[in-house]
C-alpha cells in the first residue's frame, strides 16, 4: 500500500515586488517597505506555506538608479525568503525596472518548473515620477511579454506625489491602484495585498467575480495555450498488480464473550 | 485587525448574550471568535461588512438555517443568529475540536495526514453520510471544496464547516464555489448557472478522489503541461474540455510519470471496483450532465465495501485486500490471510473482527437507510482469534446452518462464524465462509 504522505504536485505562483528605492523613499517610507515585509514572512508561511492550489515562490526588484533583484538568483521559496533591508537613494528609473523584469519574466530564466505556474502576481510600489524611458520599456513588456500580460497587476502609490495615472498605465487598470499617504496604512496594504493575491486561487467565487475580480485580476488573456499543450508528457498506465490468492477456511463452533 | 474586542457583548436575535473573548482566525468573508454563549464555549464567525454581496438574503437565509435546525451532528451549523451590530451580524456555532484539521492542510501534509488509509475511508464515508442527509432535506452546499472540513486523520471523523451558504436548493446565496471544486456548469455559466444538489455531487466526488488518491481528478498531463496558468485556460481545464486523469476511453490526460508519482501509486494499489465508480462518476457523460452524477448512495456502497477491505499486515503496513482472498502484503511480502469471508448478494468481504455489513451492501434500498448496521464481525475477548457473526439489524434474522437446519438470531446475539451458515436479511442472502 502506498504511502497516506504523498507529495501533491502544484503549480508555483510567482510574487514579485516591483519596489521604488529612489531618493524620495528615503527615511520612514522605505522604513515602513521593509517592516512590513519583514512582518509579511512569518504571516506567509502560515497562511499560505500549505495551500493546496500552488507553491509560492517569492521575487524582489527595486529600483532608483538603475534596476537591482533582491533575489537575484530567481524565485525563493517561503522558506528560504528573507529579506534585507533596501536602502533608498537615488533616481527613478522605472523603466530600467521593467526592462529587467522583461528579462527575467521568462522560461529561459526565472520562470523555471517542471509543474508549471499560475499567473504571476507583481505587485508595484512607487512614491513618485520616472526618470527615464520608462513608456518605451512598458510598451515592449506589454507586447512581447505573455507573462507579464497574464499577470495579476497591481500597484500601491506611496503618497501625493505618486503617478497614479503611470501606475494605472503599469497595471492595465486604474482600479488595481491603491494609493495611501499613512505609512502604517501602507504596512497594512502590503501584507494585505500579499496575503490576498497569494491566496485568490484557493478562495471562493461569488456570481459576477469575473467582472470585479479584473480590479486586480487584469485580464490573464493571450494564446498562452499555444505553447501548452504541445509537448506530448509520458503518461502511466493505469492497470495496477494483481493480488489474488486462494483463501483458506477453518471451522469451529463455540458461543463465549465477544468484542 | 480583529473587528471585534475582546469583553464587547452581542446578542442573538432572540436576545441571548454574547460574550467575545478570543479572536481565532480570518477568512475572506469575516472573522472567527471564541466566545461565551449563554455558559458555553461557542464559536462565533463575523462577517466583515461589506463582504457579502446580498447580506439582507444571507442573513435571511441564516436565520431560517438556524431555526430550522442541524440536519446532522456532522455539521458545524449555525446554533443561532446574532442581533445586527456595526453594519453587520455573526452568527454562532460549535467550536472545532482538539485534533481536528482542514482538509486543505490535511492533503499532502507531513505533519498531520490520515494515518491510515481506514482512516482516510473513514473520512469519505462520514462525508457522503453527511450530504446525502444533507440533500435529502432538500438542501445544496453550494460551496464544496477542500476548506470546508474538519477532520480527525486518526479517526476519519468530519465535521463539516462553513455551513453558512447552505441554501435550499434552488436558491442563490451568490456564492458560485472555489476554483477547481466548482462543476464544468457552474465554471461554464460565469456567473449565470447557479449551483444545486448535482453541482455539489461534482465537488464531492472531487473531494474523494482527492483524499484518496492525493491529486485532483481533472489535473494529468494537461494541467502539467500548462506553463501558465491563465483564468482562459483554467475555464478550459475544468469547464469547456474537462477529462478526468484516468479516462479509459482518452488517455491524453493521463498523470505525468516521475512527477505525478503519489496518484500514479495509489490507482496502481487501489480495488478495481472502487476505481471503476471514479471512472463512472468523472466520464465525460457525468462530467457533462450533471443528472447523470453518481449519487450519494452509490458511494457509499463503494466506500463501506472498499474500508472493510483495509486490513493491517502485522508488519505494520495496510493491505487492501484483493476479492475476498488472501492478498501478499506489499511491504513484507508475507500473505495477510484471509481465513473467513462474507458472502454477500454482490460480492464478498473479509471477515476480520470489526468488519461491519450495512443495509447497502445488500443491494437497492433506500438511501435513508444505506448507512443501517446489519450485522458486525466480532472477535472472542479470550480468543481474540475466534471470530463470530453478531445481528446488529434489530430485527429477527433467519439462518439456516450448514447441515440444513432452521435458526434464528434475535437483535444483538452472536453466533459462532461457521462457513457455510446463510443468513437472510432483507430478503437477501449473506453466507459465512
Amino acid at each position: 500500500m502506498p504511502s497516506t504522505e504523498g507529495v501533491i504536485v502544484k503549480k508555483v505562483l510567482p510574487l514579485i515586488y516591483v519596489i521604488d528605492t529612489s531618493g524620495s523613499m528615503f527615511g520612514d517610507r522605505i522604513a515602513s517597505v521593509n517592516e512590513a515585509i519583514h512582518e509579511l514572512e512569518p504571516i506567509l508561511r502560515e497562511k499560505v506555506g500549505e495551500i493546496p492550489e500552488a507553491e509560492i515562490k517569492i521575487a524582489a526588484l527595486t529600483f532608483s538608479s538603475g534596476a537591482q533583484w533582491i533575489t537575484a538568483n530567481g524565485l525563493v521559496s517561503l522558506d528560504d525568503f528573507f529579506w534585507n533591508d533596501a536602502t533608498a537613494g537615488g533616481l527613478t528609473d522605472l523603466g530600467a525596472a521593467l526592462k529587467e523584469l522583461n528579462q527575467k519574466l521568462s522560461r529561459n530564466s526565472f520562470l523555471v518548473s517542471d509543474t508549471g505556474f499560475c499567473a504571476p502576481v507583481l505587485i508595484f510600489m512607487s512614491d513618485g515620477e520616472p526618470n527615464d524611458n520608462w513608456e518605451k520599456e512598458l510598451n515592449n513588456i506589454k507586447q512581447t511579454n505573455k507573462w507579464f500580460q497574464a499577470a495579476r497587476k497591481i500597484a500601491i502609490a506611496i503618497g501625493e506625489d505618486a503617478n497614479i495615472g503611470i501606475l494605472t498605465k503599469l497595471v492595465g487598470s486604474n482600479e488595481a491602484v491603491i494609493q495611501t499617504n499613512d505609512l502604517e496604512t501602507l504596512k497594512r496594504m502590503i501584507i494585505a495585498v500579499s496575503v490576498s493575491a497569494s491566496m485568490l486561487a484557493g478562495s471562493s467565487r461569488m456570481a459576477g467575480d469575473a467582472a470585479s475580480g479584473s480590479m486586480i485580476l487584469e485580464a490573464a488573456t493571450t494564446n498562452l495555450d499555444t505553447d501548452t499543450f504541445t509537448v506530448a508528457p509520458e503518461v502511466a498506465d493505469f492497470d495496477g498488480p494483481d493480488l489474488m490468492a486462494a483463501g483458506t477456511q477453518d471451522v469451529w463452533d463455540d458461543s463465549g464473550d465477544w468484542n | 485587525m480583529p473587528m471585534l474586542e475582546q469583553g464587547q457583548i452581542l446578542k442573538t436575535i432572540s436576545g441571548v448574550r454574547i460574550k467575545v473573548e478570543q479572536f481565532i482566525a480570518e477568512g475572506g468573508q469575516g472573522e472567527v471568535y471564541r466566545v461565551d454563549y449563554n455558559g458555553e464555549k461557542k464559536a462565533l464567525k463575523w462577517y466583515k461588512p461589506e463582504a457579502l454581496r446580498d447580506p439582507i438574503l444571507f442573513y435571511d437565509n441564516l436565520k431560517t438555517n438556524a431555526a430550522k435546525g442541524s440536519p446532522d451532528k456532522a455539521f458545524l451549523w449555525p446554533d443561532a443568529v446574532t442581533e445586527k451590530s456595526g453594519g453587520t451580524f455573526g452568527y454562532i456555532m460549535g467550536l472545532r475540536p482538539e485534533g481536528y484539521y482542514e482538509l486543505s492542510k490535511i492533503l499532502g501534509s507531513k505533519k498531520c495526514n490520515f494515518v491510515s488509509f481506514k482512516a482516510a475511508a473513514e473520512a469519505c464515508i462520514r462525508i457522503v453520510s453527511a450530504f446525502r442527509i444533507l440533500h435529502n432535506n432538500g438542501y445544496s452546499y453550494q460551496d464544496l471544496n477542500d476548506g470546508n472540513f474538519f477532520i480527525n486523520p486518526q479517526t476519519g471523523d468530519v465535521l463539516i464547516c462553513d455551513t453558512d451558504n447552505i441554501a435550499k436548493n434552488g436558491t442563490s446565496t451568490g456564492i458560485l464555489g472555489k476554483p477547481r471544486y466548482m462543476a464544468p456548469e457552474i465554471v461554464n455559466g460565469k456567473g449565470k448557472v447557479l449551483p444545486d444538489t448535482q453541482s455539489d455531487r461534482y465537488s464531492l466526488a472531487a473531494i474523494l478522489f482527492l483524499i484518496l488518491f492525493n491529486n485532483h481528478p481533472l489535473e494529468g498531463s494537461h494541467w502539467v503541461m500548462v506553463t501558465c496558468m491563465t483564468d482562459e485556460i483554467a475555464e478550459k481545464l475544468y469547464g469547456t474540455s474537462p477529462l478526468f486523469i484516468f479516462d479509459p476511453n482518452d488517455r491524453s490526460n493521463a498523470p505525468v510519470r516521475n512527477l505525478q508519482i503519489s496518484v500514479i501509486e495509489r490507482w496502481a494499489f487501489m480495488p478495481e471496483y472502487l476505481k471503476s465508480k471514479f471512472v463512472t462518476a468523472f466520464s465525460q457523460e457525468a462530467l457533462k450532465t450533471p443528472g447523470k452524477r453518481l449519487r450519494e448512495l452509490d458511494w457509499l456502497q463503494v466506500l463501506v465495501r472498499f474500508r472493510s477491505d483495509i486490513v493491517r499486515c502485522t508488519c505494520g503496513n495496510e493491505v487492501f485486500i484483493q476479492n475476498a482472498a488472501t492478498t501478499k502484503c506489499d511491504v513484507c511480502g508475507k500473505p495477510v490471510a484471509v481465513t473467513h469471508t462474507v458472502k454477500l448478494p454482490g460480492y464478498s468481504i473479509t471477515a476480520a473482527g470489526g468488519s461491519r455489513i450495512y443495509r447497502c451492501m445488500l443491494g437497492t434500498c433506500n438511501a435513508d437507510e444505506a448507512l443501517h448496521p446489519v450485522a458486525a464481525v466480532v472477535t472472542r475477548k479470550d480468543k481474540p482469534g475466534v471470530l463470530g457473526f453478531r445481528n446488529m439489524s434489530g430485527l429477527i434474522l433467519n439462518a439456516t446452518t450448514p447441515s440444513g437446519k432452521p435458526k434464528q438470531i434475535k437483535p444483538n446475539d452472536v453466533i459462532p462464524f461457521n462457513p457455510g451458515i446463510v443468513i437472510e436479511a432483507f430478503d437477501k442472502k449473506i453466507e459465512l465462509q
